[in-house]
């Protein structure tokens, strides 16, 4: 992967450091080889991403964006090929020293307050307890959220839950943050907002990213790389560079550039949406 | 936002939980009032008598006559004691079926099956196993009892957030972390949905054994007094059981409350007005 090399993430020059995260060859199958309902999710993904880098998992529907995204995280085991993190190899184990994950906000559990939410990932994370809630109150004053620690996440709005949630994956003190689609129940405004808190924390921590999303804005205003994947099984198919500084202001959405580059994205994604979308028609009729 | 409280109502100029108890109230008098009433001057009072009638029986003979009070006592405890099997080994059982989907699918529906029994036609059964004494009542008791919180353990044990679950994994936990931050405190409300049904199915367990056989509890004083026509010792024992459930619910409504973890007030059937947690 060339394109590795060249890539500038914010804070961080990638050339000649060893890659944060290293994809070799992962393929998944899941079921038996040839088997009715055996299914090629991903198809020898290889990519190297840089420390500090934000990268962007882009795709239709069902091309195994969340499953790489496990395997990197060591939800699960891939059926072949490997990763690297940190110069160890995941294997099937979640490394919760080095990586964290950000899911969508339902995620925060709902019986305990957000500071108690707080307190079991660090307490996980091996943070002393006379620490944890300096570290989480820090953490929620910096997403603005000091004052609802005692709140439990359903007395909170939809949005204010994933800014909790966003700043738990942020205050574990690991080097890799991985985002599932966080923003995915949160409304356009919502997230447009969010996005651009989410760059101007990330650009302080320096930590390394990779971001699924299925929306185009999202990909284009928050990444330095966007792995652009093909439809099942899936592939990369091309990746598109974004050379903008963070922390990033709402005037880069203005720029002509940045509707280019969503342009550009759709362009790249359409066919493969409607070869997703035609899978899934031959699924359900299959089914029927 | 969904954290502010509804705008308190105002009802009959009054706050809204107050006019619903008030109403409440005013319910249970006219009833009250309706059958003094009727027992006093219509009915035949070999089969209904006045409440002034009955509350005067409450206190003589069935509070003051130690037999019967002994009788109250016994049938307390053998709910009491059934009540407590059924959730040791309802909540033991319900794990070990809802723990996997292969436990789960094996034996869900047997426990269904069995559940579905109208269990009153193998009482003999339980007379001839377990006697004439509590150990038969206890026993018919714990088998009304056991159901509901088996199958409501299972049903809460299966309801899990698969991002929970991936939050333990992700975060590091073990897998005993999963069942105390993420399976225990998500099955809580639903397994105090089964204690409530367990409790009123215990109840109705132990007195339904009561009433077939009894040689000095409190069925054989129903039926002493259904049988000698005398209603208002009658009346004022089953309004002293009936106390007794309603006792126990609360109890079981209390710890319900308290114990259930995070804001996710249990359903509380309105009886506590528009005050919201």
């Amino acid at each position: 992967m060339s394109e590795a090399a060249t890539a500038i993430g914010a804070g961080a020059t990638a050339a000649g450091l060893a890659p944060a995260i290293s994809i070799r060859g992962v393929t998944q199958r899941f079921g038996a080889v040839g088997a009715a309902q055996g299914v090629l999710a991903l198809d020898d993904i290889s990519l190297d991403i840089a420390p500090g880098e934000f990268v962007c998992l882009l795709g239709p529907s069902g091309c195994g964006k969340s499953t790489l995204l496990n395997i990197i995280g060591g939800l699960f085991k891939p059926t072949s090929g490997e990763v690297t993190v940190a110069g160890k190899r995941v294997d099937g184990a979640p490394r919760p020293d080095e990586i964290a994950f950000v899911f969508q906000e339902s995620t925060l559990f709902p019986w305990y307050t957000i500071i108690e939410n707080f307190r079991i990932a660090l307490k996980f994370q091996g943070v002393p307890k006379s620490e944890r809630d300096d570290l989480a109150m820090d953490a929620l004053k910096a997403v603005g959220m000091g004052g609802f620690a005692r709140h439990y996440p359903t007395q909170l709005s939809v949005g204010m839950r994933q800014r909790v949630n966003m700043a738990r994956g942020i205050c574990v003190r690991t080097n890799i943050l991985l985002m599932d689609e966080p923003f995915a129940a949160l409304d356009e405004q919502s997230r447009m907002v969010l996005g651009e808190d989410l760059s101007t924390l990330l650009a302080k921590t320096g930590k390394t990213i990779v971001f699924v999303t299925h929306s185009l804005a999202e990909a284009v205003f928050l990444s330095d790389r966007i792995v652009v994947m093909t439809a099942r099984p899936g592939r990369v198919k091309t990746i598109v560079n974004v050379n903008e500084r963070h922390p990033r202001a709402p005037d880069f959405m203005l720029e002509p550039r940045f509707g280019e580059m969503r342009n550009e994205l759709f362009a790249l994604l359409r066919d493969e949406i409607r070869r997703a979308m035609a899978l899934q028609r031959d699924a359900d009729g299959g089914g029927a | 936002m969904s954290m502010i409280d509804a705008p308190r109502e105002i009802i009959m100029g009054m706050p809204r939980a107050r006019a619903v108890s008030l109403t409440r109230w005013a319910i249970i008098l006219a009833a009250a009032a309706a059958l003094e009433i009727y027992g006093r001057f219509f009915a035949d009072p070999a089969f209904i008598r006045p409440v002034s009638a009955i509350v005067g029986a409450w206190f003589n003979p069935v509070m003051s006559d130690e037999r019967i009070f002994w009788a109250l006592s016994m049938a307390v405890f053998e709910i009491a004691v059934a009540y407590a099997l059924s959730i040791v080994f309802g909540a033991a059982i319900g794990i070990s079926i809802g723990v996997s989907n292969f436990a789960r699918a094996s034996f869900l529906p047997i426990v269904l099956l069995l559940y579905a029994i109208p269990q009153v036609t193998l009482m003999p059964l339980f007379i001839l196993i377990f006697g004439l004494g509590a150990a038969g009542k206890i026993a018919f008791g714990f088998t009304h009892g056991i159901f509901p919180i088996i199958v409501n353990v299972v049903a809460g044990m299966r309801d899990i957030n698969p991002l929970h679950r991936s939050a333990i994994a992700s975060m590091g936990g073990a897998r005993a972390d999963l069942l105390r931050h993420v399976i225990a405190p998500n099955m809580a409300p639903a397994f105090f949905t089964g204690l409530r049904l367990s409790m009123t199915l215990t109840m109705l367990g132990v007195i339904l054994a009561e009433l077939y056989v009894s040689t000095g509890g409190i069925g054989y004083f129903t039926r002493l007094y259904a049988e000698n026509f005398n209603p208002a010792p009658l009346f004022a024992l089953i309004g002293t059981l009936a106390l007794i459930a309603v006792l126990f619910n609360s109890l079981v409504r209390v710890a319900e409350r308290r114990l259930t973890p995070g804001a996710r007030a249990p359903a509380k059937l309105g009886l506590s007005g528009a005050k919201s947690k």
